[in-house]
């Protein structure tokens, strides 16, 4: 093995073919991008909850409390994605699991029972209002998830 | 939504930076003084922007939107420069100039959401109807 340098204390366990210029690790190299934009995702559908909820909450409470589950959803997957270990990434792997399946739920009934969902939330139409980025998100992260999987010890 | 001078200028100075750390990154350069000061140079126009608010709004003229909402975006806005130089630099590979470039676009996108708020139109992204808190 070429990397002898490979301590036990480097707790960076799947960066075992890595080396300076290109990082391997979860949370190394695209896994910093990917943690960069669900940080956005956070922030910005925090801001866009606590405005709805904090000002119009009465016109729509089923779907401003969406837009709050949403933010909890986009919290939990940017902190969980960001730390290291296998439980970390089995939490972030559910979190975008129910990413996935709000997004499209809430894509699909706001597209055939517009009724239900008079105003809009992060997943309406799929994110449409967000460059359907909402869609692409959870499975790029499931993919990087399944990529830097670890077997069990 | 009120296009005006500032917003003119968030964009360029947010977008020209996104672009010169996207550039960097996509030539697989690792963080440098070019794409650090590019993200600073955004830091700076965010500032500027938060004390000529302060200004503008000491000297009388009026927030037509949630004012609580005008000043978190600006105060986030104002943090996520700093946050991206912190998060880009705990790992230098050319991995951290994308991460960069993601601070000058995001405030962009937070300074239109300024201007709207600011001249209490649009809102288009939130579905609500026109001049709400007004």
């Amino acid at each position: 093995m070429k990397n002898t340098r490979l301590s036990s204390a480097d707790h960076h366990a799947t960066a075992g073919e890595a080396d300076a210029v290109a990082p391997q690790g979860r949370t190394s190299g695209p896994g910093r991008l990917l943690i960069t934009v669900y940080g956005i995702f956070a922030l910005a559908a925090t801001a866009r909850a606590a405005f709805q909820i904090a000002t119009q909450f009465n016109e729509a409470p089923v779907a401003y409390l969406l837009s709050a589950f949403a933010a909890v959803v986009y919290i939990v997957a940017t902190v969980s994605l960001a730390r290291r270990g296998q439980r970390w990434a089995r939490i972030a792997a559910i979190a975008i699991c129910v990413e996935l399946l709000g997004v499209l739920v809430v894509g699909s009934l706001s597209l055939f029972d517009a009724a239900a969902f008079p105003k809009a939330t992060v997943w309406s139409i799929y994110g449409q209002g967000y460059g359907f980025v909402p869609l692409i998100l959870p499975i790029l992260g499931l993919w990087w998830l399944y990529k830097h999987r670890t077997t069990a010890p | 939504m009120t296009i005006d001078g500032w917003f003119i200028a968030g964009m360029i100075v947010g977008l020209l930076s996104t672009i010169i750390c996207v550039g960097a990154a996509v030539l697989k350069k690792k963080p440098n003084d070019v794409t650090l000061l590019a993200v600073a140079a955004v830091e700076l126009f965010v500032i500027v922007y938060l004390v000529a608010s302060i200004v503008r709004v000491a000297s009388g003229e009026h927030i037509v939107g949630q004012t609580w909402e005008f000043w978190s975006y600006l105060a986030t806005a104002a943090c996520l420069p700093i946050a991206g130089f912190y998060w880009a630099l705990m790992e230098r590979s050319y991995w951290s100039n994308y991460v960069l470039g993601a601070v000058g676009v995001t405030v962009f996108v937070m300074m239109a959401r300024m201007a709207q708020i600011w001249y209490g139109s649009g809102a288009l992204a939130y579905g609500l109807p026109q001049g709400i808190g007004s």
